[in-house]
């Protein structure tokens, strides 16, 4: 680089004060209005890295994205430092003529910032390679807890596989906690996930795992993570990450981490309720006929059909590309009645809980959820005359109105 | 049509729309790319302010999911394939013969027909709104998303887009014939491959790689095309036994050159524009035609950094291509940098375009080498950080290119200046918004918020954010219609431009503005990558 000396201005430091004292004036104003600046500082500064992971393997994640966004803002600083400073000091000042001095290039220059760059992202490489190899292994062993997550359009299931690491011993239709579903996992255990989609490419995220994988149908993707002991109790947040249709903003889970001890004996229940009735009965499965019990699933102990002398009729419900065909139904008021429930969509699971005025509204009842192709009836209390609404609780968008006179 | 805007009195000179639509003419067929491309602009940008005002506040308030994802399928769609990559070409088809001092492109007439394909493929794409839907399935469409299935891709709007793709490809694999051909036969006596100005050379790469990209997606495209109409069985797995990785990897090894196609001609731009109001020459001017060559050789080796959270790419390998490639990327910005540095910077409306493209690139390429890092791309993928990356490439790199280009040429393309009180006002306002829309998404995606969803929940924590990048949205907006303001005033009475406003370097300044039919009365003497600046003031040294 050739060079001729220019006469250094004052301007440029002046310039860069005003700046510092506009940004500092602009905050005391904030401050003085009761705005916190540094609460928001903080609050961006805290934005800038992923959440606190909740799994061994997020949290190695976490730990390599803060040495590569670390590099990432010394190389912002560095060049856009260069660029501002270029800009101020080398502005054009009014009536100055003289042609700059005219440098084509310097070989030096260009062997440093081409090499020096290439050593950056290959330690940046070995580093991500190095995680990569720690957070993307499979060492299943007798102690893993193996769950498969089926996915399809738009609703999620998980499958617990037994001691035998082949049996499906509890199914959970319910992807949420609030549902009285969602996915239990043992905290500080390993647990081994495998993704199963019926349909088009989901994909499994929680943020706080610091972890997506897709769910791809026609190959099972597989995953292990082992959530923190501590975060026993904890429910974390997860979602389809991977456009999936109409319905992909709710296609909605959460994962529950229980105490390891906690989880055996949940899972353990759950096995022995779903072993006393089995998934696809044919008919007369109890949907827990009154009160919203804890829900979802009917107890083991078929409790006796309430009043069974003053059925009312029985209604049709048909379920089939994720839409009730019955789309309005009208039952007799005060009078208990059944619904049988026919689901034929294969595996995907429905049901129908009715809710009071909408289907958004009060639930009044909740059949049971079960995976198609079967066959349920739902006993139904009696209902007070009125407009009720009907959804499956799996999807939602399924809906339809019925009239109790 | 033509013919019924034919009066008596036009049989000697036809009228001036007869003459637009029948031209063979590069500049005026550059021009209309442009002018074609920002009404797309412009449709595209309304369809991200719905997708922004839906997300301002959490719940569906204007929207359902369906027609959300439409909106934000043919912004995607239109912003690339009918804005960014034409108008770019519409650049090139303006500028290349000039800078190479050559009389037209190569081939004027199957110019033309790449030019009027484009507006074609636009109405038909469009066509879906009144077909039942338009295509929903993202710019993406990965199958079997958008196979002919329920619950899928099941009207025409899909098929339609996949027609308007095919078009826009073949007008692309032409246009690329075209540069190629024009660039290499009609360079004028004295333009040597390495006397050939930036955006030439970036150009050329260009055309390289789109005319061994497209053909492949074409092949892809028609491959859905079979699967949804004829019962073909390539992507769909579970109906008919088809592979959803195979869709992705061929749509990858042309949309990732595609990204290059659509910045490599912008970063020409700014090759052209930080010399001349700098008053010096590009700082490492081979090094830069290398540079270039080296993101277009490994541009077709990182398609599956696409694909990390598949579980179906050899991670390594697409890994560290994808940092590599961060390296002739920092060689640029370098060279671009110490252009400036020592010059006599000139703050005119183009330099403000062009360092914004300097600031915001670096931003979306750092982004880029960050999810580089495969683990760190699992946090990251599909959600709104990626959102963010790609914008800080696409709109602060190529977009903010453009509008340096627009301010640029404006002068060489009509004669007339164009306004730089409210250009620099344009360019504040741009920058501003564009930094509050996409600056927070970075955060939103840390924070866990998924690309593509039509809604979230208000406590998820997103509300703040997404509200900031919807007034952002609205700031892009309102900068855009200084633009037109700028436009419509600079149009109508903006000031004589002269032959060369700005002292420039390359051969379209030693013409008149606009430069008749024919280009050239006639050439300077064309001694290096600066002839004009020879003229002016004598060469100097190469080193």
């Amino acid at each position: 680089m050739s060079s001729s000396p220019r006469s250094r201005s004052a301007r440029p430091a002046i310039f860069a004060l005003a700046i510092v004292a506009l940004i500092v004036g602009v905050s005391l104003l904030l401050l003085a209005v009761g705005v916190n600046v540094l609460h928001i500082g903080d609050t961006f500064v805290a934005g800038l890295f992923p959440p606190v992971a909740v799994t061994q393997q997020g949290a190695k994640i976490r730990d390599l994205y803060t040495i590569v966004f670390l590099i990432a803002v010394a190389i912002f600083v560095v060049v856009e430092a260069l660029i501002i400073w270029s800009v101020v000091r080398y502005r054009r000042k009014p009536g100055d003529d003289t042609l700059p001095p005219q440098t084509h290039g310097n070989n030096i220059a260009e062997f440093v910032w081409t090499i020096v760059p290439t050593l950056i992202v290959i330690f940046m490489f070995f580093v991500s390679w190095d995680t990569l190899n720690a957070v993307d292994t499979s060492a299943a062993d007798a102690q893993t807890t193996k769950i498969t997550a089926q996915a399809g359009q738009f609703q999620w299931q998980f499958d617990y596989i037994g001691p035998d690491g082949k049996t499906v011993v509890y199914t959970e239709f319910l992807p949420l906690v609030s549902q009285g579903g969602g996915m239990m996992v043992p905290a500080g255990r390993t647990v081994q996930l495998s993704l199963v989609s019926h349909d088009v490419i989901h994909a499994f995220y929680v943020p706080q795992f610091l972890f997506k994988r897709d769910v791809i149908p026609g190959r099972t993707n597989q995953f292990d993570f082992t959530v923190d002991a501590a975060d026993a109790g904890q429910t974390f947040r997860g979602q389809c990450a991977e456009l999936c249709g109409s319905g992909h903003s709710i296609m909605l889970f959460e994962v529950k981490a229980l105490a390891p001890a906690d989880f055996d004996k949940w899972l353990a229940d759950k096995a022995a309720a779903a072993t006393a009735s089995p998934a696809p009965a044919p008919s007369g499965s109890p949907g827990s006929s009154s009160a919203p019990a804890p829900s979802g699933n009917p107890g083991a102990s078929s409790a006796p059909a309430p009043s069974q002398g003053a059925t009312g009729p029985t209604l049709q419900v048909t379920a089939s590309g994720i839409q009730y065909v019955e789309k309005t139904l009208t039952a007799p008021a005060n009078t208990p009645f059944q619904i049988v429930f026919d689901n034929q969509d294969p595996g995907t699971p429905h049901n129908v809980s009715i809710h009071k005025d909408s289907p958004t509204g009060e639930e009044v009842f909740k059949g049971e959820v079960f995976p198609g192709v079967a066959k349920k009836t739902y006993d139904v209390p009696a209902l007070a005359a009125g407009t009720y609404g009907y959804v499956c609780t799996v999807h939602p968008t399924m809906t339809g109105t019925l009239t109790v006179q | 049509m033509a013919t019924t805007t034919l009066t008596p009195a036009a049989t000697n000179s036809r009228s001036a729309l007869y003459e637009w639509l029948t031209t063979t003419d590069h500049k005026k067929i550059g021009i209309l790319y442009i002018v074609n491309s920002f009404v797309f602009f412009f449709i595209g940008g309304v369809f991200a302010l719905g997708v922004r005002t839906e997300l301002a506040q959490p719940g569906l308030q204007f929207f359902n999911d369906q027609t959300y994802n439409e909106l934000f399928s043919m912004h995607g769609t239109i912003m690339i394939f009918l804005f960014v990559i034409p108008m770019l070409a519409g650049f090139g088809n303006y500028v290349v013969p000039l800078q190479i001092g050559a009389p037209d492109m190569a081939f004027p007439r199957i110019n033309a027909l790449s030019l009027w394909m484009l507006p074609l493929a636009g109405i038909l794409l469009l066509l879906g709104f009144v077909t039942g839907g338009t295509a929903a399935a993202g710019w993406t469409s990965y199958a079997p998303l958008s196979e002919n299935r329920p619950l899928s891709a099941v009207g025409h709007g899909q098929d339609l887009w996949i027609l308007a793709l095919v078009l826009i490809g073949t007008s692309s694999i032409l246009g690329a014939i075209n540069f190629l051909v024009t660039i290499f036969k009609m360079r004028a006596p004295g333009m040597t491959l390495f006397r050939m100005p930036i955006l030439v050379w970036t150009v050329l790469v260009t055309a390289v790689l789109v005319l061994m990209a497209t053909p492949v997606i074409t092949s892809v495209l028609i491959m859905l095309f079979i699967d949804r109409n004829y019962g073909g069985s390539f992507f769909d797995p579970i109906a008919r036994g088809g592979d959803a990785i195979l869709y992705q990897n061929i749509f990858w090894f042309y949309s990732h050159p595609a990204v290059y196609v659509m910045v490599l001609p912008a970063m020409g731009m700014i090759s052209e524009i930080l010399p001349v109001f700098s008053r010096k020459p590009l700082f490492g001017y081979k090094a830069f035609i290398f540079a270039t060559a080296a993101i277009g050789a490994l541009g077709f080796s990182v398609w599956a950094h696409h694909m990390f959270t598949t579980g179906a790419v050899y991670l390594p390998f697409f890994s560290i291509m994808t940092f590599l490639i961060a390296v002739p990327t920092g060689v640029k910005m370098f060279n671009w940098v110490f252009t400036l540095w020592r010059g006599q910077l000139m703050l005119k409306t183009p330099l403000l375009f062009a360092l914004g493209f300097l600031s915001m690139f670096l931003i979306g390429g750092i982004d880029g080498a960050m999810s580089a890092s495969v683990p760190v791309d699992f946090a990251l993928h599909d959600t709104y950080w990626v959102v963010s990356h790609l914008h800080y490439v696409l709109f602060g790199g190529s977009v903010f290119g453009i509008m340096a280009g627009l301010y640029y040429w404006f002068p060489k393309m009509t004669g007339k200046m164009m306004n730089e009180t409210v250009g620099k006002a344009q360019f504040v306002l741009m920058f501003i918004g564009f930094n509050l829309t996409f600056f927070p998404m970075h955060e939103l995606g840390l924070a866990g918020m998924p690309r593509r969803i039509a809604d979230y929940s208000s406590t998820a924590g997103w509300n703040d954010l997404n509200l900031l990048a919807t007034i952002g949205g609205f700031t892009i907006a309102a900068s855009m219609t200084l633009l037109l303001w700028n436009l419509a005033i600079s149009l109508r009475s903006g000031a004589p431009a002269g032959d060369d406003p700005w002292e420039g370097n390359t051969l379209e300044w030693a013409t008149s503005s606009p430069p008749p039919p024919y280009n050239f009365d006639h050439l300077p003497e064309i001694r290096s990558e600066r002839p004009l600046f020879d003229l002016r003031h004598g060469r100097t040294a190469e080193h």
